[in-house]
């Protein structure tokens, strides 16, 4: 193919062609055009229409661009005579982009109204996002204690647990920097800012996982800021509930759980909170992160095991196989196959042995000791605690038994 | 010879950075990102290089005679310059800063670079034709954008900067009356002039710049002195942020309202009524709570509106610390946050940072009002 305008050509329409078959992916889990709960529903109800007048507009001009270019190419003819003034079109060309635009604007304002409602909320979650993952808090006051059986307030990352058909209210902040939270099937974006509490409306109308990602960048692992909602039946929220508030159990003495939350208190407990462990005195420990960590907070662990995902949603805790038999599970399954957490049998070890293993090497934090001037001496993200792979084993068995 | 004098300094510097670059991959262990500065650096000057040679540094050919008397190298210079001294003075400041301090090598890095690039301008416009005039002209054209704007930012810093040393050594009602009198002043002269428009523009510049000179000689010779006794008390307290939390405690904001600037983050209203009865308003919570969430290690303001008749204040506790003070003595205080003293109808925010769950206390956390029996609210942190 010499033909420097053929080749062009096929090469624009291979491109073309590529863009519009990436639009057939059946496995698309943030796809804002397939909406699974009504506050989607609305934007989806939106975005159907204005995206139709939008391409008609944007059909016709560059079909008119491009006769244009075509019929009034230079061929050597003398130049037109030139004018000035034409009020009868300007006047046209004003009020049909001006009549389109209100079209449009009436139902967008009229979906805004409707997506920043709260006097219906049925429960409130707290999200705060920070450098890179986001963390979960259901208070136990109002409706959350009373209705949704929230005795003490349950703190967790990674998956936000809702329950189906509930109107549920986020309040959206940060402890660090500007991040953006979004799971495209339920709702739209809400930035999540220091300092300030921003309302986002979530609902899911059917049990499932609905994957999000933090679209604000917020910089060095930014990529690796994902989040999951899982939707679950009111009746297993309710055991998701329970379970989340149930007292900590320690392992069997002489077993390597044992030793490994020996491992965990001397080791990870000093940033990570688990609940209702206590010291060899059996006095409860209390992490204390604000002391190592710049956002001043880390992942609570106590139900790590009943999450499917982890350093901020990035890796899944469970391997592919038993992944798929929970994500393509059906609405009816969906509930107890979640609640079964994560077997030894489904423990993905290689993601987590790693991430044990040199944390940063897996996923770019600012963590390097000889690097921490501006920031007193604390992190942004995990650092390589330099474990053998013996404590591993050992902190994989207790990590284990956290469900 | 391809290679002429000026190509091959640039072309030198683009080998240096090449070298440098393989010398920082090495010695920073593969860290790519200074070694990925230096390739660019290298590019630069090698393109520059490349540029020199093409033109033969703008030398006029020997057989180009009728080039000898006009060219721009022939041209006699345009007489001094000062821009080799305030590089060498701005060299010195920063070697001062790197011993010294951060800011005055920062200071000394910025003027540096400010001189050598207004060296390295004029040493090009001197050399631009040869017309000397229509030189001076193209490097106006070339640095008055610049250099305007920042002389002006320059000349307003040392205004404002000595202006406010000034009100600040003053005390509050002498700061009024020399604030007031200095508008009074400022208008006269401004009308004067409005008035007198044949006024010859030098002497108008002289009075103006010795007002400057008088102005920016006050705010040194104040602020050498130092600020008034009341912000040195302030400042010595942390502006009053240990004041005691008790009922009794005098400290009283009469102005409290104006005080708050933050009234758009706001993570909860806390609001004392008339009848003595407390209740929170909560973004998110519909109505009236008598229990608020406040996330922890998360900066957190909370406004307190007294609408009752006395002056109150709003306590936030929440837990203990334990201080070792060595030789095993601990020393234990309660870990609380308050407003000052709020008249009646006036607002105050106070901001704070939680580092521990409710849960790990063994006393709730509350907010309260001293002196108002049964006024709390009960505090969760997750």
């Amino acid at each position: 193919m010499k033909n420097p305008r053929r080749r062009f050509l096929s090469l624009a329409g291979a491109a073309a062609g590529l863009v519009a078959v990436a639009g057939c992916a059946k496995d698309a889990p943030q796809d804002t055009w397939q909406p699974a709960g009504p506050n989607a529903e609305m934007i989806d109800n939106l975005q159907r229409p204005v995206f139709l007048v939008a391409g008609i507009v944007g059909v016709i001009v560059f079909a008119a661009v491009a006769w244009v270019v075509f019929r009034y190419r230079d061929r050597g003819q003398a130049i037109p005579e030139q004018t000035h003034g034409k009020p009868a079109v300007e006047i046209t060309l004003t009020v049909i982009p001006v009549l389109i635009l209100i079209g449009v604007a009436i139902p967008t304002a009229s979906t805004i109204f409707d997506l920043a409602k709260t006097d219906d909320t049925q429960m409130v979650i707290n999200v705060t996002g920070q450098q890179w993952w986001w963390e979960y808090d259901y208070p136990a006051i109002g409706d959350n204690a009373a209705k949704y059986g929230l005795s003490q307030p349950i703190v967790t990352s990674g998956q936000l647990v809702i329950p189906e058909n509930t109107k549920v209210l986020l309040r959206v902040t940060s402890r660090d920097v500007i991040h953006s939270y979004w799971i495209p099937k339920l709702n739209g974006k809400k930035d999540g800012v220091p300092g300030r509490v921003h309302l986002l409306r979530l609902e899911g109308s059917k049990p499932g996982i609905y994957a999000g990602q933090c679209t604000e960048f917020c910089g060095l692992s930014h990529s690796y800021m994902r989040m999951e909602t899982i939707v679950l039946k009111r009746a297993d929220f309710d055991a998701w509930v329970a379970n989340q508030l149930a007292p900590y159990e320690a392992p069997a003495e002489g077993t390597l759980a044992k030793e490994g939350e020996a491992l965990y208190i001397q080791q990870c407990s000093r940033c990570h909170q688990v609940n209702g462990l206590a010291d060899a005195e059996g006095n409860l420990i209390v992490s204390a992160p604000e002391q190592y960590v710049v956002s001043g907070a880390a992942p609570n662990l106590t139900n790590l095991m009943t999450r499917n995902t982890f350093a901020g949603a990035s890796w899944d805790l469970l391997t592919q196989e038993c992944r798929d038999v929970v994500w393509k599970a059906s609405a009816d399954e969906f509930g107890a196959k979640y609640l079964a957490g994560v077997s030894a049998d489904c423990l993905n070890q290689k993601d987590l042995r790693e991430w044990l293993r040199n944390a940063p090497e897996k996923k770019p934090m600012y963590v390097d000791p000889t690097k921490l001037q501006e920031t007193g001496g604390k992190y942004r993200g995990m650092p390589a605690l330099g474990l053998t792979e013996d404590q591993i084993d050992a902190l994989v068995a207790y990590l284990l038994e956290r469900k | 010879m391809m290679i002429t004098t000026s190509s091959k300094l640039l072309y030198g510097l683009g080998a240096g950075s090449l070298a440098a670059g393989f010398v920082w991959f090495v010695a920073n262990e593969g860290q790519q990102l200074g070694s990925v500065m230096f390739a660019f650096l290298a590019v630069a000057f090698i393109f520059l290089g490349a540029i020199a040679s093409y033109t033969r540094d703008g030398h006029v050919l020997s057989t180009d005679t009728a080039a000898h008397a006009s060219s721009a190298a022939s041209q006699k210079s345009v007489g001094r310059s000062l821009w080799p001294f305030g590089t060498a003075v701005s060299a010195g400041v920063t070697v001062v800063g790197l011993i010294s301090s951060p800011g005055i090598f920062k200071v000394g890095v910025a003027l540096l670079i400010a001189m050598l690039g207004e060296w390295m301008i004029s040493n090009w416009a001197e050399r631009a034709s040869s017309s000397n005039e229509y030189n001076t002209k193209v490097r106006d054209y070339l640095v008055h954008p610049l250099e305007l704007p920042v002389a002006g930012a320059l000349l307003l810093a040392v205004i404002v900067l000595s202006f406010s040393r000034v009100f600040l050594a003053l005390s509050k009602s002498v700061g009024a009356i020399v604030f007031a009198g200095m508008g009074a002043l400022i208008l006269f002269f401004g009308a004067l002039i409005a008035v007198k428009r044949q006024a010859n523009r030098r002497v108008v510049g002289a009075i103006l710049g010795v007002l400057l000179l008088a102005l920016a000689g006050t705010g040194v010779a104040t602020a050498l002195d130092g600020e008034r006794e009341q912000l040195t008390e302030a400042a010595e307290e942390d502006h009053f942020a240990h004041r005691g939390c008790t009922e009794e405690k005098e400290y009283s904001d009469k102005k409290a309202s104006r005080a708050v600037s933050m009234k758009s983050s706001i993570l909860a209203n806390v609001i004392l009524t008339e009848d003595g009865q407390l209740y929170a308003e909560a973004t998110g919570y519909p109505g009236q709570q008598s229990a608020i969430t406040i996330q922890r290690s998360n900066p957190s303001t909370i406004l307190f509106v007294n609408e009752s008749s006395e002056a109150r204040r709003m306590v936030l506790s929440y837990g203990k610390v334990v201080e070792d003070l060595g030789d095993g003595v601990e020393r234990e205080s309660a870990l609380e946050a308050c407003t000052s003293k709020v008249e009646k109808g006036g607002q105050q925010a106070v901001t704070v940072v939680v580092p521990k769950p409710s849960s790990a206390s063994d006393e709730p956390f509350t907010i309260t009002v001293p002196g108002v029996e049964g006024a709390k609210i009960d505090v969760f942190v997750p």
